[in-house]
């Protein structure tokens, strides 16, 4: 119930955000640069999401999760 | 963007759109890509008064990456991911008291673990007008360690590109054999599921930044303790929340970009857990990146985490001296380079990271004596075609 | 931050091309262009159908063969492109129409026989290509001509290459196909005179471009008279005569390749269908018809 909560709120603050914003197609060409890019080296993500998965006890992040692994 | 009325010109910007030099979004990549890395991973030796018998060296690790990015039709892409890992080392096997009353870590046997894991995961994603969709079908292997996963996400874009949501699941079915079980003692085959759910939403607030978070949601059930330690009691399910805020922005002037992300994370064996993570793109010239990363982390204990495995509780109680489950802190640096060679890419990465109970943001009422220090080398190159 | 606009021109795809922005320094805005003609020499490299070693001669050479010829995506996309065009203009936009320019010579001014137009129809017609998975399968002696959809696509993709540099105000102008990389500063829009084919030096119209794009298509730089008949190289892909429809028409929408789609199809219609197509498509738009009236909506005068 938390979580739905909690994004009830988000979805309200980025529709409130987005509704104060427009950034035309034109304006758009900083964001497509590959270093703006949520992941901008997918391996390099993928390894360190391994590590710090077998190395620590959190995990979770913006994707889902892949399989489990004898390391943790 | 102009409200197109007519029915043809809804067609003919249709197809328009989908041209790979016009295509702002959701189209599969235009070019295929083939990646390697090989990276090698080193954890500091313990010191002598830790460990009092046998090895001082802990894992060492070689990794190798393959990746194969595709687009196979006008709106699908495939991906295939194979790794494999190569271990050797050792890793703690019993906690005791030392003659002082410190903890102590033994090491597990004096050969030490040597390991390999393979893994395989073939995923697609089919692209559409808004959005797109995927799935990816996954397997790993150990000597004593077996997962079998699947995922499917989908993402759709709404106001006119500016937001974007995804909604994800996965789900891994993993089954755990220990090595020398019948002379150790040690359970003979053990199973573990886990479920995951995630959600996340982007938006895009001025034409140099955007934002994005994320929650996600973990169900695990079955064998969730270690079969290596000789005394290692563990609830039988765990449900874990994380939640994961992204920002990104660039600076014109310097030609480069911020990254931003935090997390933070809670489960029901107690533990709780920050992560702040920063770095810094920065271009030179038209081919090379050099990007400087820092991050730091902190979680606090599990309820039932000691330092001191005790072996006269009952086997129905719980306890762990996993150092994972321990609280401390963590702080890790590194540096990469990336260089842009037209249809090659060559990258380096370096990373130093160091976990220690000082670094806790947590109380630290039992310090665990086996936290890890270790460095990375990778050495990454790809290719486009 | 002081910008100033840049004005820069070179030649392409057999035509003049010229690249306005508005940049810091003259060094900055020569990147862009330069990555701009580097996009368009590679588009003309791969689809003109005047080289050997392009992609289109490949097809073209891969004719009857039975495996056919393996396409990659963006070329995909393309023939997708043509068959909406094909389907939206009831097969009058077809691009496998240049055959008929074997019989019809507009340097010489003959007439062909119908019995050589008759000979050659057989080998025109968009659906009878075939695309299985990857590959396209045509049959002997087809050919393919994109040139009425590459030129528009090249300056889209050269706009959109520059607004990946960070050009935020400027205009790509390939050989009257003009596509816009952001409105000039203010949010001021790009204003485009349309030249009128039949007096040097006047303009049949102004239009005002905030983004996407602008084309023409006309049969005023080529066709010839014969025995005091008027025959456009717009060329029937079913009957293989001449079209008797509008003489010039440009078109602005929201891409720089759905105003060439739009335009050609106006052209290749017959008239008062060609007014009618520009009319229902709502874009704004100028053209000259058969009588030399010019009509539109949508523009400055």
């Amino acid at each position: 119930m938390q979580t739905v909560r909690i994004f009830g709120l988000l979805v309200t603050i980025l529709s409130l955000l987005s509704s104060c914003t427009e950034v035309r197609a034109w304006e758009r060409g900083y964001l497509a640069k590959d270093e703006m890019a949520w992941e901008s080296d997918s391996l390099e993500s993928a390894l360190n999401d391994h590590i710090f998965f077998s190395k620590e006890a959190s995990s979770g992040g913006n994707s889902a999760a892949g399989g489990g692994c004898g390391c943790n | 963007m102009k409200i197109l009325h007519s029915r043809s010109l809804i067609a003919l910007s249709t197809t328009a759109l989908a041209l790979p030099g016009i295509a702002t979004a959701d189209a599969p990549p235009t070019q295929s890509t083939l990646s390697y890395k090989i990276s090698n991973y080193k954890e500091d030796k313990l010191s002598r008064s830790e460990v009092p018998f046998g090895d001082l060296d802990r894992y060492d690790i070689d990794v190798h990456q393959f990746q194969l990015v595709s687009p196979i039709s006008r709106n699908m892409s495939v991906e295939i991911n194979a790794n494999y890992e190569s271990l050797s080392g050792a890793s703690p096997w019993f906690t005791s008291t030392g003659l002082n009353g410190e903890p102590i870590v033994n090491l597990s046997g004096a050969s030490g673990i040597r390991d390999r894991r393979s893994e395989i995961n073939i995923g697609s994603t089919y692209y559409l007008e808004n959005g797109s969709f995927s799935a990816n079908l996954g397997y790993s292997e150990e000597d004593d360690y077996r997962a079998t996963y699947f995922g499917v996400n989908g993402e759709q874009h709404f106001n006119n590109d500016l937001t974007s949501v995804s909604l994800g699941f996965s789900y891994s079915a993993d089954d755990i054999f220990p090595t020398d079980a019948k002379i150790f003692n040690r359970v003979n085959k053990e199973d573990k599921r886990s479920t995951s759910a995630f959600m996340s939403i982007s938006q895009v607030i001025n034409q140099f930044s955007s934002f994005q978070s994320a929650i996600s949601l973990t169900r695990q059930s079955g064998f969730l303790s270690d079969p290596y330690k000789l005394i290692d009691v563990r609830p039988e399910s765990k449900r874990q929340i994380s939640w994961s805020n992204s920002y990104r922005r660039f600076f014109k002037n310097a030609n480069a970009a911020w990254h931003i992300n935090y997390r933070y994370y809670h489960d029901d064996f107690g533990i709780s857990s920050h992560t702040v993570d920063m770095s810094w793109h920065q271009n030179i010239g038209r081919s090379i990146k050099v990007i400087p990363i820092v991050r730091y982390y902190s979680q606090s204990a599990a309820n039932f985490f000691t330092n001191v495995d005790d072996f006269l509780k009952p086997v129905t109680q719980y306890q762990s001296s996993d150092y994972r489950l321990s609280a401390f802190g963590a702080i890790s640096g590194g540096l990469n380079f990336v260089a842009d060679l037209g249809q090659w890419t060559a990258t380096l990465s370096t990373e130093r990271y160091i976990a220690n109970e000082k670094y806790s943001a947590y109380n630290v009422s039992k310090v665990s004596t086996a936290l890890v220090s270790y460095n990375r080398i990778s050495l990454g190159i790809e290719y486009s075609f | 931050m002081d910008q100033s606009i840049k004005r820069f021109s070179f030649k392409a795809m057999g035509s003049f091309c010229e690249v306005q922005l508005y940049a810091k320094s003259r060094i900055d805005a020569k990147q862009v262009v330069k990555s701009i003609a580097a996009e368009i020499a590679r588009l003309e490299k791969k689809y003109s159908r005047f080289r050997d070693d392009s992609f289109v001669t490949d097809i073209n050479v891969s004719a009857s063969q039975r495996l056919g010829v393996k396409i990659d995506t963006e070329t995909k996309a393309l023939f997708d492109h043509a068959l909406t065009c094909f389907e939206q203009s009831n097969g009058l936009f077809d691009i496998t129409a240049g055959v008929l320019n074997y019989i019809w010579d507009f340097s010489s001014n003959k007439v062909p026989s119908q019995a050589e137009i008759d000979q050659i129809l057989p080998l025109i017609g968009f659906s009878k290509l075939s695309f299985k998975r990857s590959r396209l399968y045509m049959p002997a002696n087809m050919q393919i001509d994109f040139g009425g959809i590459v030129k528009e696509y090249a300056a889209d993709s050269a706009a959109k290459i520059a607004r990946g540099l960070g050009v935020q105000h400027g205009l790509v102008n390939l050989g009257g196909d003009f596509a816009v990389i952001g409105p000039q500063p203010g949010n001021q829009p790009w204003t485009i005179g349309v030249a009128n084919p039949k007096e040097d030096k006047s303009l049949m119209a102004k239009i005002d471009l905030l983004e996407g794009g602008l084309a023409s298509s006309g049969d005023y730089e080529r066709f010839f008279m014969h025995d005091g008949k008027r025959y456009s190289h717009i060329l029937n892909p079913k009957t293989g005569w001449p079209c008797a429809g509008l003489r010039a028409v440009s078109v602005a929408a929201n891409l720089c390749t759905v105003a060439g789609s739009v335009a050609t199809i106006a052209m290749v219609r017959e008239e008062s269908e060609g007014i009618n197509w520009l009319k229902e498509s709502s874009l704004p738009h100028v053209y000259m018809d058969s009588e030399e009236n010019i009509g539109g909506v949508g523009l400055k005068t």
